[in-house]
């Protein structure tokens, strides 16, 4: 489903050039729902900037259900995003001027999805973060928790195969963000969508079945213990 | 809950609540429904605590039962006793310093970076993995037909916990790379 091989990240060049992700190998089954953690800097946004192709990777590949990102088209790229990532950022960023169902109706309305579709997939959207009843309400007559819901509702309205989801409980407290993770792990159980979240935040982190930890670029290297039944696996490798 | 001071009143409590007797088996199924995951005594204890509470003339056997199991009802004396148990401080004392990492830390020699990290990530390991039960027990709960209200309180007590011992093991995994890594300069020696 998400393939790294062997993916290298340089920004910049020379004296300043920081080498943001390194040499960094993993795959992310359908249907998994995976955690990354690390300390900031660690290069753990750029991983999941690399899956959704907004930056391409310096060496290596990334794949995306077989096929390689960064040698998409512009036109293959922005498919993938629209249709297939739906990603949630730690800041909203809904556009203020726009209700919440307008909001969550703009992947599609750029998609040039019929305005009957989107009637029909707006409501099912926002039903599902519970937020049907604020669709008419402008992002800034609206809490944290729920514009951040209104957001995944944007994510979810694509129908996406995968979520992107980089600290989406950062800027809420402590039971919005486990209203956020409840609807996460729901997706992931109910809908089999393959998530790969980034937090900081530990309680969070070990919802999902397994937990990755990124040291400057590269996966810490631990103890396997081992993914029988219930269990949490943190190596970076797999079995 | 296992082997804490709060067992046997854990029992005693929950024979109290029902008046009108209860069988060790029943103790047990209600007890995992109040205290769930914290609640972790096996039949042969439970037993072995009626009878010693039994023996203390805190509960007492009801007579001429139809059934061949023992059933129980809490006595005046029990209640009294409960009741002063409630009421009475805790004696729960604070965690000790974390002494066994801080003697490795202390004597393991500079070159052994990796094996350290390693360790402190396992220790990590094992607090994310408690963690995880504990989601899948507070989810499990939020299902449960009846009131979960104590339960929820020790889920987030022991989800607190964890997550103090991981910032703490995420600094130290920090301050060792600082220390000792690659990047690292000056002394090597603690
Ligand atoms: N567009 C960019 N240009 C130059 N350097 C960048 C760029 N994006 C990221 N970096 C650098 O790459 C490294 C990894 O950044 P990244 O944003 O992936 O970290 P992170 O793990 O998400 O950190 P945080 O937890 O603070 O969000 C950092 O040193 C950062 O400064
Ligand atoms: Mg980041």
């Amino acid at each position: 489903m998400i393939e790294y091989r062997q993916v290298t990240k340089v920004f910049g060049s020379g004296d300043t050039a920081v080498k943001a992700v390194d040499d960094l190998s993993f795959t992310i089954e359908r249907g998994d729902f995976w955690s990354l953690m690390g300390p900031s800097g660690a290069g753990k946004s750029t991983v999941l900037h690399l899956i959704a192709g907004l930056t391409s990777p310096t060496s290596g590949a990334v794949l995306v259900e077989g096929r390689d990102v960064a040698r998409m088209s512009g036109k293959e790229a922005a498919e993938l995003r629209r249709r297939r990532v739906g990603y949630v950022l730690q800041a909203f960023n809904l556009l203020p001027f726009l209700t919440a169902e307008e909001n969550v109706g703009m992947p599609l309305v750029l998609d040039g999805v019929p305005q009957r579709e989107i009637d029909r997939r707006v409501p099912a959207a926002l039903e599902l973060v519970k937020m049907t009843h604020r669709a008419k309400h402008h992002p800034t007559t609206l809490s944290g928790g729920e514009q951040q819901r209104v957001a995944i509702a944007r994510a979810l309205v694509i129908d996406p195969a995968i979520v992107l989801a980089d600290e989406p409980t950062g800027n809420l407290d402590r039971a919005n963000g486990r209203a956020v993770m409840d609807l996460l792990v729901d997706l992931n159980e109910r809908l089999s969508v393959t998530i790969l979240l980034v937090t900081h935040d530990p309680v969070f982190a070990a919802m999902a079945k397994r937990v990755l930890h990124l040291v400057d670029g590269s996966l810490e290297q631990t103890t396997a213990s081992d993914g029988d039944g219930d269990a949490l696996t943190t190596s970076g490798r797999r079995r | 809950m296992r082997h804490s001071h709060g067992v046997h009143q854990a029992v005693l409590g929950v024979v109290s609540r029902n008046p009108e007797g209860i069988h060790g088996y029943a103790v047990r199924l209600q007890g995992e429904r109040l205290l769930g995951h914290f609640w972790r005594l096996n039949f042969g204890e439970i037993y072995r605590i009626l009878d010693r509470l039994a023996a203390d003339g805190l509960i007492e056997q009801i007579a001429g039962g139809e059934s061949v199991r023992k059933v129980y009802r809490i006595t005046p004396r029990g209640q009294r006793s409960l009741d002063d148990y409630v009421l009475s401080p805790q004696t729960d004392a604070p965690r000790p310093l974390r002494q066994e990492l801080a003697v490795k830390l202390l004597f393991a020699s500079s070159e052994h970076l990796p094996e350290l990290l390693r360790l402190v990530a396992r220790q990590r390991d094992a607090y994310l993995q408690e963690l995880h039960t504990l989601g899948a027990e507070r989810r499990k709960m939020h299902r449960a037909p009846f009131d979960a209200f104590v339960t929820h309180l020790m889920i987030d007590g022991a989800e607190l916990a964890a997550r103090a011992e991981i910032a703490w093991l995420g600094e130290v995994a920090t301050r060792l790379r600082e220390r000792y890594g690659a990047g690292a300069t000056g002394n090597a020696t603690a």
